[in-house]
């Protein structure tokens, strides 16, 4: 098993009251598998997947994540974990402005501490693999979207990850290029990757394996 | 529409608390460092100003000094000034004033001291632009035995009863009546020659005191001459006319003129009336007033335009809702002036309150009266000018926003904006750097000059110094006063005791300058100046100098000889190698043979500002002061206001008649430099406070930069960044400018310190330690400030930071 979340409560006090943002969320995950998020807006889909992701805390409740109790790790040994083992895409691709594709795609190498040369080779293959070596020197700004996303992705995935965790991948783009995102995903989980991801469009769940549906942050 | 405009403004400045503090604190120290400052270079600049200064000159006199003219001195010959006018129609009128000294004035049974005062021609009144309070102005000097007093001093005299007519006797005068003809008021006369009073030039030539000068030739050097010229004259001309016109009876010397305007900033000769200000620091704090005012503006464009980010969206409301671009720059230039001026009026406010401190701190007495203000005036207007500049630009800034960018919060400014405020930090290190190496170099001259061995110990030793009114014959008077030197003697904590007409630390006057002397190879020397002063025997004991050749003098019965001691630089003189070989030689000086009894290593007699001067020292008798070593191992603490006690009973049991008072040596050689020292002090001031405002502007364009970074920094702490790698990643661009301003600042700030050396005979080394510690330390002030803000950007969950979509 990849991941258990046990229980797992979120909240805020606003104006005295409090408000749950999830809601005794129990939810396991095999490795291999595809799961798709999916609800309506302000349902709790981002904050569970930031949860999953560990960039966000919750109150109560336990999440383990490969054997390691996540809720009794502290801050840093949290942030080693994910860094290690979860690659994350986002719908605005969040890419360095100023860098260019092979520089955004080194990024996370740098901060994992790889060799000059190492990371050279895992660029390279890379933007081999996803078929962008052509492009490795462009500004994010001269690419289209779905290629923005590409990149995004394979940003994600170059530090070999055991997770993607994707939110609302697609949501910026064409439908053609949409399309060829999730072919992508449904390949990347043939060749063992677990993914999860967040997404509004039935369509795009259909290539998950499982679906989970929220409404007010409870799982139905 | 204002009104509105004006409570928004408000609004927005209560809400942003911190942001309103910073902008509001920065400007209000700016302002108020700046006022402050320049009251102080506003009062240096404000001596003998006066209707007519312009045209008043002082006449002094240049040494013929190994083949060229060197300012030999303050004072020019009692003929100056009627030989230039019959010389040269151009001067209209001249006015020669001689010092008197430390005069003692009785009146009935009171004792006035501490007085300064000279002889004057009547023309001074005209010449220096002066008015009588009482008195006519025509004739209160013209008569001999004529006297003007100051009114602080006919008040202290005469209280509130009319002065005119009444007499007075100057102590040391025998009955001589001095008749009072007027009163001058001195209150905010700021000139380099102060006078408590003045009595009429004529009185010289009948009064005793000064028999010894009645023969007034060109032999009589000290007196004060001022000319005024004719408006229309050609002062270079009148000046090259001056010093080419030999007197006959002159020989090696020439006369010179200098405008009197620049006495008390740039005059630095010997024998000046007062030890006058120094030009180049009254400069150097005019800049920094300046800098000061421009680091507060430039900080406040730098904290609004970086603010003007967080408010993007307002901007963008506005625009949505029909603002045109004109009436949000108004919206945002209401709301710069509300800031600035409550600023102003702060500062106004903190300078009334601090003026006391920091007439405290530069030991002045600058007042906030009407003249001052209004000659701040004109800084006012550049003020104001400066404030609206400074709030243009963020307003400009502001209504250049795309609405729908805005709108979205991706407010993009432009990089001609980035550069424009970082070149604006780049500024405010420049100057934050230059005045730290300012401010250790100030300092650390006046560490050296401290701490450089003068060549005497002036620490124990304390100068008495009385008059005695009633002496009645001098051999009384002598007898008297050995019995009060052998008193002293028997006091245990008393080491020894010895009678000197000068010392070390004291005024120019009491030294003696000469020209023209024999040396025991028979060589004669004219053309170099030499100083001499004389002593009793114990001088050299009390002062602990040390002899390199020979000894002190034989103590005589006579207490007085023709024995001399030179100085290492007057054997230079000589050009005699073989030291030992001049003791027990004869020098030949004033018509006689002196014994050279031994030669003593070189000390600073006038302050590390000017050099070793050659020197010859008597022995004679003297009763102009009385110089005493404590010995310091017998006493305990807080005995020095017990010897202290212990002398003036002494003295008044022996002269129960006189006035009577002391001085401690050291604090008197360190007043030397006291200039310097102010100066320090009100540069480290200021240079604290510039750096506060640098700091303000940093803090301030930090929080710019981390809010323009959020993304990138929530991006790269995702994609596995640390706290430190963010940290770093922010602070290495604020590292580059400081490392930039360091180049910068270098070159300016050593060439400026370089030139304020110049004036020290004695100058520490600008050590490279000085530069590399001032850039340090302004790094280590930026990453501090820096830190505070990256370190909060760098903290924040990236979840908060990519969640604007």
């Amino acid at each position: 098993m990849l991941l258990q979340l046990n229980n797992i409560f979120k909240w805020v006090n606003s104006g005295g009251q409090r408000i749950f943002l999830l809601k005794d969320i129990n939810l396991e995950v095999e490795e291999g598998e595809f799961i798709s998020i999916m609800g309506p807006s302000g349902s709790g889909k981002s904050t569970l997947l930031n949860v999953i992701g560990m960039l966000d805390t919750f109150d109560e409740g336990e999440y383990n994540f490969l054997e390691e109790s996540v809720h009794d790790l502290k801050e840093k040994h949290r942030a080693n974990l994910y860094k290690e083992y979860i690659g994350f895409v986002f719908q605005s691709y969040h890419l360095l402005d100023e860098l260019t594709v092979q520089e955004n795609l080194e990024m996370p190498l740098i901060y994992k501490k790889f060799k000059g040369s190492e990371r050279k080779a895992m660029v390279a293959d890379m933007l081999d693999r996803f078929s962008i070596v052509g492009k490795k020197d462009l500004f994010p700004a001269q690419l289209s979207g779905g290629q923005q996303q590409l990149v995004g992705i394979a940003r994600a995935l170059i530090s070999n990850p055991k997770l993607i965790l994707a939110d609302e991948p697609t949501g910026n783009l064409n439908s053609k290029q949409g399309e060829e995102i999730m072919e992508l995903f449904k390949q990347l989980n043939d060749e063992g990757v677990t993914i999860i991801q967040v997404t509004h469009s039935e369509k795009n769940a259909e290539y998950g394996s499982r679906i989970i549906n929220l409404l007010d942050g409870r799982m139905i | 529409m204002y009104k509105l405009y004006l409570k928004i403004a408000s609004r927005y400045l209560f809400k942003n608390k911190l942001y309103s503090f910073i902008n509001i604190f920065g400007l209000t120290v700016g302002i108020a460092s700046f006022i402050l400052i320049m009251l102080y270079v506003n009062h240096e600049h404000s001596y003998d100003k006066f209707e007519g200064s312009d045209r008043v000159y002082r006449v002094y006199m240049d040494y013929l000094e190994g083949g060229k003219y060197v300012p030999g001195d303050a004072n020019a010959y009692i003929l100056s000034g009627p030989a230039l006018q019959e010389q040269f129609p151009e001067i209209e009128e001249f006015a020669r004033l001689r010092r008197l000294g430390e005069v003692v004035l009785l009146h009935d049974d009171g004792i006035f001291d501490h007085n300064t005062a000279s002889l004057a021609d009547p023309t001074y009144f005209d010449v220096f632009d002066r008015s009588l309070e009482k008195g006519d102005i025509a004739n209160a000097l013209s008569e001999p035995y004529s006297i003007v007093l100051s009114t602080a001093l006919s008040k202290k005299i005469f209280g509130d009863a009319d002065p005119l007519g009444k007499t007075l006797k100057i102590a040391g005068s025998g009955d001589l009546l001095f008749t009072v003809t007027g009163t001058m008021d001195n209150k905010g006369y700021n000139t380099h020659l102060k006078n408590d009073f003045l009595v009429s030039f004529k009185t010289f030539y009948t009064w005793e005191r000064f028999k010894q000068d009645w023969d007034y030739t060109w032999n009589q050097n000290a007196y004060f001459t001022y000319i005024k010229v004719d408006k229309n004259a050609d002062i270079a001309q009148l000046g090259q006319k001056i010093m080419d016109y030999v007197p006959e009876g002159l020989k090696n010397e020439r006369h010179h003129i200098e405008p009197i305007e620049d006495i008390h900033l740039n005059s630095n000769k010997p024998y000046e009336a007062e030890t006058n200000g120094n030009g180049n620091n009254v400069r150097f704090l005019a800049i920094i007033a300046f800098i000061t005012l421009l680091l507060c503006w430039m900080n406040y464009m730098n904290l609004s335009s970086s603010k003007s980010l967080e408010r993007a969206k307002e901007v963008g409301i506005r625009k949505v809702v029909g603002a045109k671009k004109p009436q949000l720059a108004l919206q945002f230039l209401l709301e710069s002036a509300l800031l600035n001026f409550v600023a102003i009026i702060l500062a106004m406010l903190s300078v009334y309150i601090l003026l006391p401190s920091f007439n405290d701190l530069v030991e002045q007495d600058l007042g906030l009266d009407k003249a001052q203000l209004m000659s701040l005036l004109p800084y006012l207007a550049i003020m104001l000018v400066g404030a609206s500049l400074a709030a243009f630009y963020p307003a400009f800034v502001l209504t250049r926003f795309n609405p729908t960018k805005a709108l979205k919060g991706k407010a993009q400014t432009s990089s001609g904006g980035a550069f424009f405020i970082k070149s604006l930090v780049v500024c405010q290190f420049v100057a934050t750097i230059a005045l730290l190496i300012g401010t250790f170099v100030a300092n650390k001259q006046i560490h050296f000059l401290k701490n450089r061995p003068i060549g005497a110990n002036l620490e124990p030793v304390i100068a008495l110094k009385g008059q005695v009114l009633n002496k009645t014959s001098d051999s009384l008077f002598n007898m008297s006063f050995d019995a009060f030197e052998d008193e002293l003697r028997k006091i245990p904590y008393i080491a020894e005791v010895t009678g000197a007409g000068t010392y070390p630390g004291d005024s120019f006057d009491n030294l003696n300058s000469n020209m023209g002397i024999t040396f025991p190879n028979g060589k004669t020397d004219e053309k170099h100046i030499w100083y001499n002063y004389s002593v009793g025997a114990e001088y050299f004991d009390v002062m602990g100098m040390e002899f390199v050749a020979g000894g002190p003098f034989i103590q005589t019965s006579q207490k007085s000889s023709n024995n001399v001691v030179i100085n290492e630089k007057m054997v230079h003189f000589m050009e005699v190698t073989d030291v030992e070989s001049i003791v027990g030689k004869t020098i030949n000086y004033w018509g006689a043979d002196w014994t050279v009894a031994g030669v003593i290593k070189d000390y600073n007699h006038s302050g590390m500002k000017s050099p070793v001067v050659p020197m010859v020292i008597r022995h004679t008798r003297n009763s102009q002061n009385v110089l005493v070593k404590l010995d310091r191992k017998a006493m305990t603490m807080g005995n020095t206001e017990k010897a202290l006690d212990d002398m003036n009973r002494i003295w008044h049991q022996i002269f129960p008649v006189s006035t009577y008072n002391y001085t401690f040596l050291d604090q008197k050689y360190e007043a030397l430099f006291k200039d310097e020292q102010k100066f320090a002090k009100a540069f480290q001031l200021f240079t604290v406070l510039a750096i506060l405002i640098a700091s303000l502007g940093l803090f301030g364009l930090t929080s710019y930069t981390c809010l323009q970074r959020t993304k990138e920094i929530g991006i790269r702490k995702v994609n596995g960044a640390t706290i430190t790698q963010i940290l770093s990643l922010l602070n290495k661009d604020f590292v580059k400018w400081v490392g930039l301003a360091f180049v910068i600042a270098v070159p300016v700030a050593w060439y400026a310190m370089d030139k304020w050396l110049s004036v020290f005979a004695y100058k520490t080394p600008l050590s490279w330690w000085v530069f590399a510690l001032a850039g340090i330390l302004a790094l280590m002030i930026a990453l501090l400030t820096v830190s505070w803000q990256s370190l909060k950007a760098a903290m924040t969950n990236p979840v908060e930071s990519l969640r604007s979509e």
